[in-house]
């Protein structure tokens, strides 16, 4: 007995050291495998930690820009509405100024001359009455010229134009 | 100037629709401008359509509603609708008509305008050069805009060309020379107009944008003054001012729709599906007030954006546009990423004059031709794989089928937000190109390939995918 596993001695010797070989490779080969497996794992983990604060960056910026923009836009308005103030404000005193024209000891001859820049525009056959508000209105056959003092002072500021914006330049 | 004493005709023979018949007039034209001053004091604007002796029909933007025959009294200009223009537009919300929408006094100017307006003189326009960058990369690197050009966005509905209208007009620049935006959103929901105005606000608080709204719910006869007002405005800012103007008109086809009625309303005979038959020539005489004037330092640009109806791009408004403009940019459901650009059915004609040495890149006309012939091959590749598979295609194919997978994500693909700069762009179109191998890159000179070719990431993008 002894001599047969002696004689296959080198046999199993063999066997033992293939074995131990293969075993040695497909550990290196599990242990690259394993490490390969983990350098891709860690490549994605990064990639998707990158990504992800790109993206949370992304949103973060998104938020505080919406916060920005809506500010600028609340104090924007403010400005503005308050030109808009301004400019109304103008029109009612220049209506207001326009309207105590009727105390003026000129304003019949300015009535006089109303009433023919009325006829001028709207032709001889105008009727032409006096504004309760002062100024006059013409009214002929189907058509109407109003020059009160109010639709006056409206027009006067109108024309204005760009010059209006000297009242919040600075 | 003012007429300080202005004759209102009080006569109305009919109150129809939108319309006022007034009788006894005289000396009104057509598209005159006309004030409607109701009983309560309150006041109308509108156009005239028509005029035949002493009859004049009113088109009122807001409508009849709530009008009694007796007791308008309609005034007439004397003129076509004029606004004044000027520096005074810009960082102002408005409507289609210039009305403030921002809660703001009236835009005033130093001078004055009418919308309807002139085409530029063909003897005295300089060709379109110089670029007009949009920090969109799809663009900038294969379609890029050139000042004084004509460009259309054809898109369909549902792709976000709203959107990406909004992202050029917040990020378009002419690299350090005065610019400005003027963006005519034409036909808009409330919900759309609140997206394209928190877009644009940063560059209107800037002064750098005119931003006209008009919304789905407003008037037509007013949808057909917006672009015209925004052209007018654009044009005193460009040939006055000196400044770069670029014109966005979004959408161009709820303007044709507008147009439609106008004319079905004044009993014109309708054209082709019923739009009307000066359909082209009224588009032209939009299209054509943008281009650059000798000896003047400013210029028109104008980016219509247009749907196609069913996305059919034979329907005839993308078909008349396309014959003005000088190129397209088509957006597709395709394409899977925003901004949705096909870059094989887009094209910007006056490219060439826009790019090269001194103004983009010396490459940037080589690179853009690269690209687009290496995406021609790999639609060819996939058309291939379609039928045979991938596997059976061979390594240089599957390098295209690469280089069109790596161009849709790193340079087509961008955010809604993001502005990338010239280099960025550039940068991202060499990594692109690198993925194929250099000896495919014939149409790109030795020294551009030995400065920009990333030898290496052919095999590393071969790897990765």
């Amino acid at each position: 007995m002894t001599g047969i596993t002696d004689a296959l001695a080198p046999v199993s010797t063999a066997l033992l050291r293939r074995a131990r070989l293969d075993a040695d490779a497909l550990l290196d080969a599990a242990g690259d495998d394993a490490a390969r497996t983990l350098a891709a794992a860690r490549r994605t983990a990064q990639d998707m930690i990158d990504e992800a604060r790109e993206s949370g960056t992304a949103e973060a910026r998104a938020r505080a820009d919406a916060v920005r923009v809506r500010a600028g836009r609340h104090a924007r308005g403010i400005e503005l509405a308050a030109r808009r103030e301004v400019l109304l404000e103008l029109r009612r005193r220049a209506v207001a100024a326009v309207l105590a024209l009727r105390d003026d000891p000129c304003y019949p001859r300015l009535v006089e001359r109303l009433r023919e820049l009325a006829r001028e525009s709207g032709g001889a056959d105008l009727i032409v009455r006096e504004h309760p508000d002062g100024g006059v209105v013409g009214e002929g056959r189907g058509l109407r010229v109003d020059c009160s003092l109010g639709a006056l002072a409206g027009r006067a500021v109108d024309a204005l134009g760009a010059e209006a914006e000297r009242l919040w330049a600075r | 100037m003012t007429s300080w004493a202005p004759v209102e005709y009080t006569d109305v023979a009919e109150l129809r629709g939108p319309l006022i018949v007034v009788r006894g007039v005289r000396g009104v034209g057509w598209d005159e401008y006309a004030s409607i001053e109701l009983e309560t004091g309150q006041r109308r604007h509108g156009l005239v359509l028509e005029a035949d002796r002493d009859l004049a029909v009113v088109q009122v933007f807001e409508g009849t509603a709530g009008l009694r025959a007796e007791g308008i009294r309609v005034a007439f200009a004397g003129c076509p609708l004029r606004i004044p223009v000027g520096a005074g537009w810009l960082g102002r919300v408005c409507d289609g008509r210039g009305r403030p929408l921002d809660g703001g006094p009236p835009v005033f100017g130093t001078a004055d305008a009418a919308v309807t307006g002139f085409p530029l003189n063909p003897t005295r326009r300089e060709p379109p050069s110089e670029p007009v960058l949009t920090g969109v990369s799809a663009i900038d690197a294969l379609t890029t805009l050139v000042r004084g050009q004509k460009i259309a966005v054809f898109s369909s509905g549902g792709l976000p060309h709203l959107e990406l209208a909004a992202q050029i007009a917040a990020q378009a620049h002419t690299d350090g020379t005065p610019f400005s935006v003027v963006f005519a959103a034409i036909g808009l929901t409330h919900a759309d107009a609140a997206t394209v105005r928190d877009t644009l606000e940063e560059r209107s608080a800037a002064g750098e944008l005119t931003l006209l709204l008009n919304l789905a719910d407003d008037p037509v006869i007013e949808r057909v003054l917006t672009p015209r007002l925004a052209l007018t405005v654009a044009e005193h800012l460009a040939f006055v001012l000196g400044r770069h103007v670029l014109v966005v008109l979004a959408d161009m086809t709820s303007y044709c729709e507008a147009l439609r009625e106008v004319s079905s309303a004044r009993g014109e005979i309708p054209a082709r599906r019923a739009y009307p038959g000066y359909l082209y020539s009224d588009l032209a005489s939009l299209y054509e007030r943008c281009g650059r004037v000798p000896g003047l330092p400013g210029s028109v640009t104008v980016l219509p954006v247009l749907t196609m109806p069913a996305g059919d791009i034979t329907h005839p408004v993308p078909d008349l546009t396309g014959y003005i403009t000088e190129g397209q940019i088509l957006l597709t459901r395709d394409v899977p990423v925003y901004p949705h650009i096909d870059p094989l059915s887009s094209l910007s004609r006056m490219m060439r004059a826009g790019v090269g040495p001194g103004r983009t890149r010396p490459e940037h006309m080589d690179l853009a031709a690269q690209i687009l012939a290496a995406l021609a091959r790999a639609r060819q590749a996939a058309e291939l794989a379609e039928i045979v598979g991938e596997g059976a295609l061979g390594d240089t194919d599957r390098r295209y089928l690469a280089m069109a997978d790596a161009f849709t994500r790193r340079l087509l693909g961008q955010r809604r937000d993001e502005a990338r700069s010239l280099d960025e762009t550039f940068a991202r179109a060499w990594k692109v190109v690198s993925v194929l191998p250099r000896r495919e890159l014939s149409m790109l000179s030795p020294a551009a390939l030995d400065a920009g070719y990333r030898e290496g990431l052919d095999a590393g993008h071969r790897e990765e995918t």
